[in-house]
């Protein structure tokens, strides 16, 4: 088991491109930490830095409160599970889960044991003897976390480990890691830039971008208070929508004004009454959208339907907003494509509604479901 | 798809068959001349109702200790193959493994190495190896056909190398190995299919090496590549001769390449999972 902590560490490459910056991160004993973000975002360096596959260049990191900088991968007894799964291809699956103790000269049946014990814990025994050429993705994954399980090091260290298989399998194996960490209580860093894995896996989230950390905080915190845009763009599925709009005093309430709507704040209001006029950015969530049959009333969106995509339990409602300003959510690099794509509001709707493309529709918005951005600097209020 | 028409596909059938005649014809030519009778070798039009006969292969053993020109054969193609392998290959992975931008280049420095003419390095060679003593033995032509050969693997399992990805060997590096032991217990036999068309080349480069072994070994250390134009041209050793001499310098050759091409090409197919 360990406790591991990043204390001011930077990551600059020959060239000076800088992929980690002063990261101060404390990954407590026997937690599941996923490490979240767009590609570029120093998560997958940060995650090589702790496994001693990259070089440090400042700060330090500490594992067990023992400093770690110069330390050689094999003396941190950290196990590490790849996105290629990085099997060795002239092994089988019992001599890649044993290569570990192997090179650590454990004795002979105290191997065969634990390979024994690791291959029925994953569901392996009967692909023991098959090279990992004739493995399905799904199995390939598996001997890939049993040679990480059989060591029991003293944390596991995982980089997309599920990006290669395909959404049903996902899923599934999503759920086991979780489980094998529980039962395992190993100390865990899960790098994904799947934000529906690092909500459903881990015990806390670091949301990363351009190398620096963006906010760290249980999976329910993040999506209930982003502290920026990027992270309130970054987290839940659909993502955010951004409307533009003007807090307002209103009855001794702060409203926002975006638009020709106007809508009450409720709690969040009482935060920005000291901004009244100030120029804001609305982060409201697709599901906090709820369709209304009157329009125009206080506190509700009017909209027309661009399109629909039918995902079964719900619709997810592209809507076009021609009295409000809706701002693109994708403050991330790898969307640059997007922005080609006229921005639209999103509601997520149930599935038993009808709704069809050029509809239009009314919603109302919890006052609570609002999200209060500063125009300027993207930081929450 | 795109029809293909009968007419078509015997074209190149036909085509396939002239090519492959072309080139077996020299080595049908070679085979059964060992078999004629010296008075039927060069019978106008070519016949092949002759008698076989084994008369060149006695011919042959009077005249040449062919054991021993094979066994000089087979120690030089060992010798330089093992020695291009152990240098050659560690080279080729930390060129692989280097970080610096100049690895691509000194890759194919080493590749111009081999293509140095041989006889532009014979000379100051042979004085190097009369100084030290070793003009005559079998090392003077494994070291000079190693340090060709060697730059030749450099530059092949540069490639190898570079084209396997680097997880595994970091995997094996948080699995508990060494630099070193990442390497020998995951990168070479990872490359395997590399390694064994390393050898392939190798032993066939230094077999077949005429020009150094000519002027590098004497009568003890001569090979049979040496031994083939000695049969030429005097007085009585014939072409039929020749051929019976050339069964036993191109047979282990052939079959060697047989055996080995078959790991080569299920390693290139399977790749790296």
């Amino acid at each position: 088991m360990a406790q591991i902590v990043f204390d001011k560490l930077s990551k600059t490459y020959e060239g000076g491109h800088s992929a980690v910056k002063e990261l101060d991160l404390v990954i407590k004993d026997g937690e599941f930490m996923v490490l979240v973000g767009p590609s570029g975002c120093g998560k997958t360096t940060a995650l090589r830095v702790i496994a001693g596959l990259e070089d440090i260049t400042g700060g330090e990191l500490r594992i067990n409160d023992e400093v770690a900088n110069g330390l050689a991968p094999r003396d941190r007894d950290i196990a590490m599970v790849f996105q290629s799964y990085a099997l060795y291809p002239h092994l089988t699956v019992a001599q890649n889960i044993a290569f570990g103790l192997k090179v650590r000269r454990i004795e002979k049946d105290e191997i065969a044991r634990k390979v024994r014990e690791t291959a029925e814990l994953l569901e392996l025994t009967e692909y023991l003897d098959r090279k990992p050429a004739r493995l399905s993705g799904g199995q390939r994954q598996r001997v890939a976390m049993g040679r990480a399980l059989v060591r029991s090091p003293n944390a596991f260290l995982m980089d997309e480990p599920l990006s290669n298989l395909d959404a049903r399998l996902r899923g599934q194996m999503r759920a086991e890691i979780a489980k094998l960490q529980k039962m395992s209580a190993v100390t865990t860093v899960y790098v994904t830039h799947d934000q529906v894995e690092a909500m459903t896996m881990g015990d806390r989230v670091a949301v990363m971008n351009k190398g620096t950390l963006q906010q760290l905080d249980t999976p329910r915190a993040l999506y209930d208070r982003p502290v920026n845009l990027f992270v309130a763009s970054f987290i839940g599925s659909p993502p955010i929508n951004f409307i533009e709009a003007t807090i307002a005093a209103a009855d001794c309430a702060a409203v926002a004004v975006a638009g020709a709507f106007t809508l009450p704040l409720g709690e969040t209001g009482d935060r920005a009454l000291g901004h009244v006029g100030r120029k804001v950015i609305l982060g409201i969530r697709p599901e906090a959208l709820r369709p209304v049959p009157d329009a125009g009333g206080r506190g509700t969106i009017s909209a027309r339907t661009a399109f629909v995509e039918d995902l079964g339990a719900n619709l997810l409602v592209h809507l076009d907003v021609p009295d409000a300003t809706v701002l693109r959510g994708g403050i991330i690099e790898e969307e640059e494509d997007l922005k080609v794509i006229r921005p639209r509001m999103r509601a997520m709707v149930d599935g038993v509604l009808s709704v069809r493309m050029g509809d239009a529709l009314t919603f109302a918005v919890t006052p609570g479901a609002i999200h209060l951005f500063d125009a300027e600097t993207g930081v929450a209020l | 798809m795109a029809h293909v028409s009968r007419r078509q596909i015997l074209t190149e059938r036909a085509a396939v068959l002239a090519i492959t005649v072309i080139f077996l014809l020299p080595v049908a030519w070679l085979i059964t001349t060992a078999y004629k009778p010296s008075i039927q070798i060069f019978s106008i039009p070519p016949r092949f109702d002759f008698t076989p006969t084994l008369d060149q292969f006695r011919a042959v053993m009077a005249y040449f200790d062919v054991f021993s020109l094979v066994k000089s054969s087979v120690i030089i193609s060992v010798g330089t193959t093992v020695l291009s392998l152990l240098l050659g290959v560690p080279a080729g992975y930390a060129l692989a493994r280097s970080r610096s931008r100049y690895a691509s280049l000194f890759a194919y420095f080493f590749l111009a190495i081999r293509m140095v003419p041989a006889i532009a390095s014979l000379i100051p060679f042979y004085l190097m190896m009369r100084d030290i003593g070793l003009l005559g033995t079998w090392w003077a032509v494994i070291l000079i056909n190693s340090m060709l050969n060697c730059a030749f693997v450099t530059w092949m399992m540069f490639s190898y190398f570079r084209a396997l990805p680097r997880d595994m060997e970091e995997a094996a590096l948080t699995d508990g190995c060494t630099q070193i032991g990442a390497f020998w217990k995951v990168a070479v036999p990872a490359a395997r299919s590399g390694i064994i068309a390393c050898v392939l080349f190798c032993v066939m480069f230094s077999w077949n090496d005429f020009l150094y072994p000519m002027f590098l070994t004497n009568l003890d250390s001569k090979p049979i590549s040496v031994a083939l134009l000695t049969a030429y041209g005097t007085k009585d050793i014939t072409w039929g001769a020749l051929g019976a001499l050339a069964h036993f310098s191109t047979i282990p050759i052939v079959l060697m390449a047989l055996f080995l091409n078959r790991y080569f090409v299920q390693g290139a197919t399977n790749g790296v999972q």
